[in-house]
């Protein structure tokens, strides 16, 4: 077998292969990548521009004069550090919640039998179904009968109680774990919640990073629900804060650009930081590195 | 004794089954269930928020149907979108998420560049869309004449304006990828070293293996996939020209129905036609359901 | 000792019984908070509204205003979540246009009550503005802020070809024999553009008002004035500077100048333009180099009126707000000379009050440039037409656009296009009368 692999020519070579596939990929990734982030160097080019350059036709690419002063500018224009705060409060919150109870409900919907499960699940599918536009005003009644508006309750509690898409999202994951390992325990004589806790949530991590990450992005993106709940400004998120720049005349495109920027940020880091347990997945389970 | 066992086994089961979705009953009943029903009246009501809400039967239905032009428009366009961009994102993702899964260097700062316009969401990046697709100037023609080719007018041109949309969503295609890439996770790497000692190619791996194993996302993707490209509504809102032009090309359903009931107050009509799209999507989900066991692959059996 | 004992007792007696008094007097005349929503949150308009509220909290010591800024647009579904709840905010900015709608719908609250002469109140205000507030017998908010069109020119690119500096085109067709000459057009790439009607801040309607002798899609009565022949044949001008200029360039203008960033005019890529009073700021902040002139819009032919179009806000008071009263004692103030003045100024806004405006015009803290160029922006309001919608026509230009759409692509002939949309917004009113 040795003897073979040293015959053969360098370029015939197993690792040579490997490795030429390798930046084969990379190379067509890089190219993606650019495709993909040229929105985004136009984003970050305009946050770094003057207003006078950006009026300018044809717009440039690079700015002429960086104006890094623009992030202290835009960020200083409005309470943004209170409103950071204030998402970060949420957002942490709104994604301990959504982990918890929509790992908690799907595993009923995916694990368990019971009657009228069926049905159930249909109508969780159908709750996303309806344009939330004509629940809008009934639901504003009921959070203001509730004495809720212009309190965090409305963004906060109804996550407590599941959310359909990712009830929906779970349960597919928990549906791609063989039903032997849930029997085998029962026969050890675990009960579901141990089951759920001890066994699951940690066969299904890389789906569970993937809804804290999604449900960090829903929150910290949400602009629907502080809009119509938060009348005081020093409880308004940054979602309502960047809209100042954008006038009814005019806009400030490099402010707005700005702090959309610092908004990404947090976004971007966590989706980094966290999608390495994906990779760690594969060790786990081969035992071979990614 | 036997059978009596079993009964009380599986009213065990049943009990903690109830318990475990119990939470969401609870939320369904106090903040769901009320606002839904009120909206499925209203839908035979000349509801309008603020002055009326008389009961008019089937009338809302009657002029949807029968008088309303706009109403088909909004039907066509909105259909167009979601017959091309279902399969177009469903088939993007899974490549991208399986090319991201290839090893490469600088993986992990590849996936989250793909990853990242899913997360920029918002007024901002439609306005910003609205620069690159901008007829000469814009980025997109720019890279397309470099390929030799002219680009069309885009927003401006309705042939060309959903397209344009559905292009832009493309890129965010990122969010779907990242549960593919989940996903893949769960795929015993034995499977392919397996069915490469058979003898296996790439293509063929992909199909018989990678696909499959999948299917369960590829299925959430879909039927989620559905439900909101028929719910497609800020980016013709923000990018259109009057609200749904040139020509009504982008008037979407829900932005057709979002004029209704916030710009003239028809809150029972734009009801009226939330629940037919609402019948029309659940008949649509509960096919890929009936159809989904035919290609669905759960490993805990279904 | 024992004096100085008694005379302290004695002044914390005194000092005890008055502080109770006071508490008591202040305590029966509690003050009364109102809230009033805005969409003024940008750095430039949030001061000035907040000083406006600030001189009135001060000016009484009864009512205390709290502002509160939201979106653009949003503002006014959480207004109406609002109402549909039951508790509103007392005051609130909204669209000029749709007024009678609201009214109609039971979401803005009738002010007669509140206001002892109605001939007398509305007096101060320009009656084009007044016209948008009232509905059947009542007066459903009152008007703030206004803006207006008209031309703009730059000087330097007329010594440039050879045209006079001072004189602006004043009908269409000098306008079109200046355009030509100020073109600069090589093969397919535009270079320079004397002008394309729709550049600025002047759409297909405003064109279509200034067309037809001041006559908007609907007349005074509210019924539809679409197809007349000379909105046919301002449709037809209007196309043919598309057609000379070429489709794909126009479109590919527009994208620069729909999305707000680049300006041409500012870039001096274009000569001449129709825009908003309030353009002249940005000419002044971002155009330093620009050599502009002002001048009302061109007339279709001599005699036949430069008319120009207004949009605005007015002030409003929810359906079901506590404290009307108090709220309209607010709005009388921020709709009163010396705000309305402050607002002009600060803003470059044009505004309601008649008396604000002429204020503003001499107000030494514009330039004497800004000046002259607010007063032409108050002498335009005589040519400016307002289009409030009437209350059961809302929606009615969804039926319009689309059928100007399908004439400037070339799908039908101005007449066609123009047939059908009156067509349609007749059986609109039909089934709207039903």
């Amino acid at each position: 077998m040795s003897a073979n692999v040293a015959k053969r020519p360098l370029w015939k070579s197993q690792r040579f292969r490997l490795n030429l596939y390798r930046w084969l990929v990379t190379l067509f990734l890089v190219g993606g990548a650019v495709v993909i982030l040229s929105p985004v160097w136009w984003m970050v080019s305009t946050s770094l521009k003057s207003m006078q350059e950006i009026y300018r036709y044809p717009p440039t690419v690079i700015p002429e004069v960086f104006h890094w002063d623009n992030y202290i500018k835009a960020w200083l224009s409005a309470p943004f550090t209170r409103y950071l705060l204030n998402t970060v409060f949420l957002t942490v919150i709104g994604v301990a919640t959504n982990i918890t109870s929509n790992s908690f409900i799907a595993y009923g919907f995916s694990k368990i039998r019971f009657p009228g499960r069926e049905v159930m699940f249909a109508v969780v599918l159908g709750t996303m179904m309806i344009p939330g536009f004509v629940t809008l005003v009934p639901q504003y009644v009921l959070f203001a009968k509730l004495r809720w508006i212009d309190t965090y309750l409305p963004l906060l509690v109804p996550g407590l109680f599941g959310n359909a898409f990712f009830i929906f999202l779970i349960r597919q994951f928990f549906l791609t774990i063989p039903n032997e390992l849930v029997e085998a325990a029962k026969i050890d004589g675990a009960n579901h919640l141990y089951i759920w806790s001890r066994l699951m949530l940690p066969l299904i991590k890389p789906a569970l990073i993937t809804v804290g990450i999604m449900a960090f992005n829903g929150k910290w993106n949400d602009f629907l629900g502080p809009l119509l709940y938060i009348n005081s400004e020093q409880k308004y998120t940054l979602q309502i804060g960047l809209t100042i720049f954008r006038g009814t005349v005019q806009t400030q495109w490099n402010y707005l650009m700005a702090a959309s920027v610092i908004a990404l940020v947090p976004v971007i880091l966590i989706f980094f930081i966290f999608q390495r347990y994906f990779i760690e997945g594969i060790n786990v389970q081969s035992g071979m590195t990614g | 004794m036997n059978f009596f066992k079993g009964m009380k086994l599986r009213q065990r089961e049943a009990l903690q089954g109830y318990m475990f979705v119990f939470p969401w009953i609870v939320g369904f009943i106090v903040f769901t269930a009320g606002p839904l029903l009120f909206s499925l009246y209203a839908a035979f009501t000349n509801y309008d928020i603020t002055s009326r809400m008389d009961f008019i039967g089937l009338a809302n239905f009657q002029r949807l149907f029968a008088r309303d032009k706009l109403f088909s428009t909004a039907v066509y366009n909105t259909v167009y979108y979601v017959v091309l961009s279902v399969p177009l994102r469903t088939v993007c993702g899974v490549l991208l998420a399986v090319l991201l899964n290839q090893s490469a260097h600088f993986r992990r700062f590849f996936r989250t560049v793909y990853y990242m316009p899913s997360v920029l969401s918002g007024v901002a990046v439609y306005l910003l869309w609205m620069q690159l697709l901008s007829p000469s100037s814009g980025l997109i023609n720019m890279l397309l004449e470099m390929v030799g080719i002219q680009g069309p007018a885009w927003l401006f041109d309705p042939r060309w304006t959903k397209p344009a949309l559905i292009l832009m969503n493309l890129w965010g295609v990122g969010g779907t990828m990242l549960l593919y890439l989940a996903n893949l996770q769960s795929v015993p790497r034995q499977l392919y070293e397996a069915a490469e000692i058979d003898g296996a190619g790439v293509v063929q791996r992909f199909f018989k293996i990678t696909v499959p194993m999948i299917t369960p996302v590829i299925f959430f993707n879909v039927v989620t996939g559905f439900i909101s490209a028929f719910q497609i509504f800020q980016e013709a809102y923000v990018m259109s020209t009057d609200k749904g032009g040139p020509l009504n090309s982008l008037l979407f359903y829900n932005l057709y129905l979002w004029k209704q009931a916030f710009e003239q107050f028809n809150m029972g009509y734009a009801s009226a036609m939330a629940w037919l799209l609402f019948a029309a999507v659940m008949v649509i989900t509960l096919l890929n359901l009936r159809l989904s066991k035919k290609w669905v692959y759960y490993e805990g059996g279904e | 000792m024992n004096r100085l004992r008694k005379s302290v007792s004695l002044l914390v007696v005194l000092l005890t019984l008055s502080a109770l008094l006071l508490s008591a007097a202040v305590s029966a005349q509690e003050k009364v908070e109102i809230e009033l929503w805005t969409f003024w949150g940008s750095e430039t308009r949030r001061p000035i509204i907040e000083r406006i509220v600030e001189e009135f909290n001060n000016s009484q010591d009864r009512i205390v205003v709290k502002h509160v800024y939201s979106p653009w647009g949003d503002i006014w579904t959480k207004t109406l979540a609002a109402v549909a709840a039951g508790d509103p905010p007392q005051v609130v900015v909204n669209d000029i246009n749709n007024v009678a709608l609201r009214a109609w719908k039971k979401q803005a609250m009738d002010l007669t009550p509140f206001i002892d002469d109605v001939e007398e109140f509305s007096s101060q205000f320009f009656p084009e503005l007044w016209k948008t507030v009232v509905w059947e017998d009542g007066v459903y908010g009152v008007p703030f802020n206004t803006d207006t069109r008209f031309f703009m020119w730059n000087k330097d690119h007329f010594a440039e070809v050879g045209l006079d500096p001072e004189k602006p085109p004043t009908t269409w067709a000098e306008l079109e024999e200046y355009a030509l000459k100020l073109d600069k057009i090589q093969g397919n790439r535009i270079e320079r553009l004397g002008f394309y009607p729709l550049f600025g801040n002047f759409g297909r309607d405003t064109w279509m008002i200034v067309g037809d002798n001041g006559v908007s899609w609907l007349d005074d009565e509210g019924n539809p004035r679409i197809n007349t022949p000379h909105k046919v044949e301002t449709l037809e001008w209007l196309i043919k500077w598309r057609e000379r200029i070429g489709g794909r360039n126009v479109d590919a203008f527009q994208a620069e100048f729909g999305s707000q960033a680049a300006d041409p005019f500012i870039s001096g890529k274009l000569s001449m333009m129709v825009n908003i009073a309030n353009h002249y700021t940005q000419i002044r902040d971002y155009g330093q180099h620009l050599n502009v002139g002002y001048a009302p819009v061109p007339e279709r032919e001599p005699g036949s009126g430069s008319w120009s179009w207004g949009g605005g806000f007015v002030l409003e008071i929810p359906y079901g707000a506590k404290h009307a009263e108090e709220a309209f004692e607010f709005i009388k103030w921020a709709c009163g000379p010396e705000a309305q003045r402050y607002w002009a100024v600060m803003n470059f806004d044009n505004v309601a009050n008649i008396e604000g405006s002429y204020l503003a015009a001499e107000d030494e803290r514009l330039s004497p440039e800004g000046q002259e160029v607010y007063r032409l922006s108050v002498e335009n309001l005589h040519w400016t037409i307002m289009t409030p919608v009437p209350h059961n026509l809302a929606g009615y230009m969804d039926l319009v656009n689309p059928q100007l759409d399908a004439a400037f692509l070339g799908v039908k002939s101005p007449q066609e296009a123009l047939d059908q949309a009156q067509r349609d917004v007749e059986e609109f009113i039909r089934n709207a009368e039903q």
